[in-house]
């Protein structure tokens, strides 16, 4: 059994593969999404083994959204495109597979038996010369948007998940630290926390041999022992 | 002549005949390119230079023209050193003074010394003069003749007094001065009044004969304002020669490519057929040699070379020529036998010539920029979009499973969509035909988006049948898909609305996304090419314009002039 998540910005394409898709009976449709964002959370909830996913999509393209998953959380990805000049790229963002749009049956069925075979062509770790990204997608009160990675000034996990916050807006990310860490160039400045340095208004240093960071706009960010050295490093401070 | 037989009368009337040989002479000499300096307040030392010799040569011509009484000379040498020194300035005139006055001293006679002095203080009299005036600001007056009257009025005066304190015996002097002092001073400032009212007289000619012919070739120019842009074809020269024919008033006009008469107007229209081939050998000089060719029928003959009874009889060719130089036809002034060629139409020619030249040279530009433009958007227009052309596929396929009906109709608007964008004959659309392609687009795309694209017309009926180039509104749409409607997380509007205001046709098309960049990385392309051939087309005053509020909505509008529609499709 194949648990699958069908990503796609048109519904008539996801009605189309959900069909298709219907005629093996060992695939079970998780669910469907019509944006990368909404694809991000359904795939830390839903855990599929398998991810159909369009490439063409509304501000977060699909090749961009899998560059924000941790590589060890990252499904089977199949990309499905109405046009192949991206296909050559998804491979390069290890796909399993593609497929092209419309969606040939006997195409379909190959991946798919494929897919059953378990054997993995992607899932290892994304080459760390993946683009920075230049937006957080996120959550906020019923509302999906997207903040600028020079707008954030810091970011910290808590019991509702990864929250970003910048100057005027704020909302939580499907992202994990790790990932943002990695892809982008906030800085880990706590095991919680990660700092924009271009958002740092000053560092008052503690007692303890820990500091605390002041943002541009007045917010408090704590700085660990252990991250601070590194820290100071960056900053070109002695 | 000895003093006593000297009768006052008698004098005045020899030296105002003398006088009066004097002005011929500077009649006929204001006729002469040598006098175009003297006719303005010159500062340039060769417009001074001719100053002096003309004014000097007058002085000299004074001298002799005037005749011996008793060892002295009655004459006019006065007027030529006091204008030399008004209209040259002191160093002219005492340049002009001492040359009269050591003319008159190589001549001898009692008076000889004080004669000399007395033409050299004339002429700085004058010289003094035009710097007083020159300095006040009052250089107008240096050309009034009532001035040159009184100064050459109170120079003479000078004179005799020079005479009676230099001149010895005194006695013999005062005699003198007592027979000649009227006659003198009434003549020379007399004189000195005509001779400037001459030059002035010649000064406003001259100018009455150039603003006439500025005036005519403005005129010619203005009304002849883009008539060959729009292509050197029979048509536009026959235009272009009725202008010319009724502003210069010659007697025909013709104008030709290299090989053929493009168009004729005037006397022997009726034999002189445009499209005939160049048959008149003046032309064919004048094309090969890329030279004027005057055919003035006297001493270079001009003879019809496709009728006997031709009125023509001579005839001007002068050729056309582009940037580098090379003659791509010519225009003809003709004359009839019986009239001769002025002067003023042969320059005017040329300079209408040049006209031409530009004229055409720039339309040529301008088609070219014109065709580019056309041959660029038929490029787009062919190249219909894949990711469109695959997404609609994928489409249909998905809507045929569940609706094979809507499926029937997306097949309809595919089709629509297709037979509008490859429908290459003509340039120009009505609005009506514009949105019918847009709709069909829109259509196909809405089936495509579901829930997420709304579309709104606001086209008044009236307006549906005004013209425009063909696939503009086109790229607008699919550039409000791409970058806008399709960026969207929710779902959006496309609006696309009409109005007619003042003979201008506005169409906006405005999504609610707002995601325009002003410099996008060329995905404008198409907006630019709409843009650029609507600029090109009706001037910098229409085209696109975009503006955008971030997030909330971003509007497109196309400015067009109002275009009917002249038969009905």
């Amino acid at each position: 059994m194949l648990t699958a998540l069908i990503i796609d910005d048109e519904a008539p394409s996801r009605e189309e593969l959900k069909t298709l898709l219907a005629a093996a009976a060992d695939i079970e449709v998780l669910g469907e999404c019509a944006n990368a964002i909404e694809g991000l959370s359904a795939i830390r909830r839903l855990r599929p083994d398998v991810v159909f996913l369009d490439i063409q999509m509304p501000r977060v393209s699909g090749l961009e959204m899998v560059g924000m998953i941790d590589a060890s959380a990252l499904p089977q990805i199949v990309f499905v495109t109405a046009y192949d000049e991206h296909a050559l790229q998804a491979f390069e963002e290890h796909a399993a597979d593609y497929l092209l749009k419309p969606i040939d049956p006997q195409r379909l069925a190959r991946t798919l038996d494929w897919l059953r075979s378990g054997v993995r062509r992607s899932g290892t770790a994304f080459p760390g010369s993946a683009e920075k990204l230049r937006q957080v997608p996120c959550f906020g009160r019923n509302r999906i948007f997207l903040l600028p990675l020079d707008e954030v000034e810091f970011v910290h996990t808590d019991i509702a998940g990864v929250q970003v916050v910048g100057k005027e807006r704020q909302g939580t990310t499907e992202l994990s630290l790790k990932i943002l860490q990695e892809r982008s160039s906030l800085i880990r400045c706590h095991r919680q926390f990660l700092v924009n340095l271009d958002q740092i208004a000053e560092i008052e240093l503690l007692d303890n041999g820990a500091a605390e960071i002041v943002t541009r706009s007045g917010r408090r960010v704590p700085v660990s022992r252990r991250h601070l050295r590194e820290m100071k490093d960056r900053l070109l401070i002695p | 002549m000895m003093l006593d037989e000297i009768n006052h009368l008698e004098l005045i009337g020899s030296l105002m005949q003398q006088m009066c040989v004097y002005l011929v002479i500077a009649y006929l000499l204001s006729k002469t390119p040598l006098f175009a300096p003297l006719m303005q307040v010159t500062v340039r030392l060769p417009g001074r230079l001719v100053c002096y010799l003309v004014f000097s040569g007058f002085c000299v011509m004074g001298t002799y023209l005037g005749f011996q009484i008793e060892g002295a000379i009655a004459n006019t040498r006065a007027i030529g050193a006091v204008l030399g020194g008004l209209l040259g300035g002191p160093v002219v005139g005492l340049a002009v003074g001492l040359t009269g006055g050591l003319h008159r001293y190589s001549l001898g006679g009692f008076t000889d010394a004080a004669c000399a002095v007395s033409t050299t203080a004339e002429g700085v009299i004058g010289g003094c003069l035009h710097l007083y005036l020159l300095r006040s600001q009052r250089a107008d007056r240096l050309l009034s003749p009532t001035l040159a009257f009184w100064t050459t009025l109170g120079a003479e005066l000078l004179q005799m007094l020079i005479i009676l304190l230099m001149a010895r015996p005194f006695d013999q002097a005062a005699r003198l001065v007592a027979h000649i002092v009227l006659p003198m001073t009434l003549t020379n400032a007399v004189g000195a009044a005509l001779f400037m009212r001459l030059i002035l007289d010649r000064r406003e000619t001259l100018e009455k004969y150039s603003i006439a012919f500025s005036a005519k070739a403005l005129r010619i120019a203005e009304r002849s304002v883009g008539v060959l842009l729009q292509g050197f074809n029979e048509h536009n020269c026959k235009r272009m020669a009725s202008v010319i024919q009724e502003e210069t008033g010659v007697g025909a006009v013709a104008i030709t490519d290299s090989e053929k008469l493009l168009g004729f107007v005037g006397i022997g229209a009726d034999h002189h057929l445009p499209g005939t081939p160049i048959a008149s050998p003046h032309t064919r000089h004048a094309i090969e040699r890329n030279e004027v060719v005057y055919a003035d029928g006297a001493t270079l003959p001009y003879c019809c070379s496709l009728s006997k009874d031709c009125k023509l009889g001579s005839c001007l060719v002068i050729p056309l020529r582009d940037e580098a130089n090379h003659v791509f036809g010519t225009i003809k002034l003709y004359e009839p036998k019986r009239k001769l060629f002025s002067s003023l139409n042969r320059t005017l020619g040329e300079g209408i010539a040049r006209l031409l030249s530009n004229q055409v040279l720039a339309g040529r530009i301008e088609e070219q920029k014109r065709l580019l433009a056309q041959s660029e958007i038929k490029l787009l227009q062919a190249q219909i979009n894949p990711h469109f052309l695959f997404n609609a596929l994928n489409t249909l396929a998905a809507v045929i499973r569940r609706d094979p009906e809507a499926a029937r109709q997306l097949v309809q608007y595919l089709s629509t969509f297709f037979r509008k964008s490859l429908k290459r004959v003509g340039n120009e659309a009505t609005l009506g035909d514009e949105i019918e392609h847009v709709d069909a687009y829109l259509r196909i795309e809405q089936a495509r988006f579901a829930d997420r694209l709304d579309v709104q017309y606001a086209v008044p009926a009236d307006l549906r049948r005004l013209r425009l180039p063909a696939f503009s509104l086109q790229p607008i749409i699919e550039n409000a898909i791409k970058y806008g409607i399709a960026q969207m997380l929710e779902a959006g509007t496309i609006r696309i609305s009409a109005q007619r205001q003042e003979g201008v046709l506005t169409i906006v098309v405005e999504d609610s996304a707002g995601l325009y960049r002003p410099t996008p990385g060329g995905e404008g392309l198409g907006m630019n090419l709409v843009d650029r051939r609507i600029k090109i087309r009706y001037g910098a005053a229409y085209g696109i314009e975009v503006s955008c509020e971030r997030d909330c909505w971003t509007r497109v509008a196309i400015r067009l002039p109002v275009e009917e529609e002249l038969a009905p499709c």
